[in-house]
C-alpha cells in the first residue's frame, strides 16, 4: 500500500467515520510518516470538538427584540408620513381640480369676488386679534410642545 | 427542537405572537451566536451579526414554507450572513496571518490549565483564521453539537459529498498550519 492512497483516508479514520483494514493498519503502524498524520489528525479533531462553544452575552434575546421592536416602530412611522403626504397632495389636487373648473365654467370671477370678500373679512381679522397675538404664539407653541412629548411617548411605548 | 413543534412556533410568530419569536431567540441564540463567532472572530461583530439573523429570520418568516426544517433554514441564514460579511471584509483589505494579534474568540475552558495546551488552542485559532469563510463556517457548524453532515447540506444546498470533502480539506490545511 502507497503512502498517497493511506493518506487520503488519514481524515475519516482520525474523524472515526471509517475503520482501517488490515493492510491500512499495518501500513500505519510501519510506516513513520503515515502514522505522524493519522496521529495529527487526530489530535486536530480532537481539538476541535473540545472547543468551547462561545456563548451570546446574557442580554442578547433582549437586544434582539429591542431591534425587532425599533425596526417595527420606524415602519409605522414611514407609513404615517406616506399617508399623511398622500392625504395633503390629494387636498391640493382637489383644490386645484375646483379652481380650473371654476376657471373654465366662468364661475372664476364669482369666485374671485368671494376671495376677496374672505381676504378683507381675513385682514379685519387679523387686525382685531393682533394685539392679543403675543398669547396665541405661546399657545401655539404649547400645543407643538405637547404634540411632541405625545410623539416621543409614542416612540418609547412602541419600544 | 421537534419538527411538531417547530410549525407549531412558527405559526405562532406569524400571527405576531411576540412571546413566540422570543421563544425562538432563546432556542437558537447560542447556535446562531457559536456559529458567527467561530467564523467571524470579532465577538463584537458577532454580536451584531447574530442580532441582524435574527431579524431576517422574522422578516422572512412569512416566506417560509415549512419544506426544510426550521434550523436548516437558520444555517442557511448564517451562512449567507458570513459570506456576506466576509465579502465586507475583504473588500475593505481586511488581511489575517498565523502573527495575527488580535485575541481570538475563545472561553476559558477547565481543560485550559497548562500553558503548551493554551498555545496549541490559540495557534488552533489562528490557523482557523486562515481558512476560506466556508471552511471555516463547515468547521464551526460540525463541530458543534447536534450538527450533522446531512443538515449542513441541505442547509448549503451542497452534495453531500462535497460537505464532506470540504470538511476534509480544511482539517488537512489545519494539520498543515499546526505542524511545528
Amino acid at each position: 500500500m502507497f503512502c498517497d492512497e493511506v493518506l487520503e483516508t488519514i481524515e475519516l479514520i482520525a474523524a472515526g467515520e471509517l475503520t482501517a483494514s488490515a493492510p491500512l493498519a499495518e501500513h500505519l503502524a510501519s510506516c513513520h510518516g503515515c502514522g505522524a498524520a493519522l496521529a495529527a489528525a487526530r489530535r486536530v479533531d480532537a481539538l476541535l470538538r473540545s472547543r468551547v462553544a462561545p456563548a451570546p452575552p446574557a442580554n442578547f434575546s433582549a437586544r434582539v427584540m429591542n431591534r425587532l421592536r425599533l425596526a417595527r416602530w420606524r415602519g409605522e412611522q414611514v407609513l404615517d408620513w406616506g399617508f399623511n403626504i398622500a392625504l395633503v397632495t390629494a387636498g391640493v389636487v382637489v383644490v386645484l381640480g375646483l379652481w380650473m373648473a371654476m376657471r373654465q365654467s366662468g364661475l372664476v370671477i364669482v369666485s374671485s369676488d368671494a376671495v376677496q370678500m374672505f381676504e378683507s373679512g381675513m385682514t379685519l381679522l387679523a387686525r382685531r386679534i393682533s394685539p392679543s397675538l403675543p398669547l396665541y404664539s405661546a399657545a401655539t407653541v404649547v400645543l407643538g410642545t405637547a404634540l411632541a412629548i405625545w410623539w416621543w411617548a409614542e416612540r418609547d411605548a412602541a419600544l | 427542537m421537534e419538527p411538531v413543534n417547530e410549525r407549531e412556533l412558527v405559526e405562532r410568530c406569524r400571527r405576531g405572537d411576540e412571546g413566540a419569536f422570543q421563544e425562538l431567540v432563546d432556542g437558537y441564540k447560542d447556535l446562531v451566536f457559536a456559529l458567527i463567532a467561530r467564523t467571524i472572530q470579532d465577538r463584537s461583530r458577532a454580536e451584531d451579526l447574530a442580532q441582524d439573523v435574527f431579524l431576517r429570520i422574522h422578516r422572512g418568516l412569512p416566506y417560509f414554507r415549512g419544506e426544510a426544517r426550521l434550523s436548516t433554514w437558520i444555517y442557511r441564514i448564517v451562512a449567507n450572513v458570513c459570506v456576506q460579511e466576509r465579502g465586507q471584509q475583504a473588500n475593505a483589505g481586511a488581511t489575517l496571518s498565523l502573527d495575527d494579534t488580535r485575541a481570538p474568540v475563545r472561553t476559558p475552558a477547565a481543560a485550559d490549565r497548562q500553558f503548551s495546551d493554551l498555545e496549541l488552542r490559540d495557534r488552533l485559532e489562528k490557523a482557523i483564521a486562515q481558512l476560506p469563510a466556508q471552511q471555516r463556517l463547515l468547521v464551526a457548524a460540525h463541530y458543534l453539537q447536534g450538527v450533522r453532515y446531512e443538515d449542513l447540506a441541505e442547509a448549503l444546498r451542497m452534495p453531500l459529498g462535497t460537505v464532506k470533502t470540504h470538511l476534509f480539506r480544511a482539517k488537512q490545511q489545519l494539520r498543515r498550519l499546526l505542524e511545528p
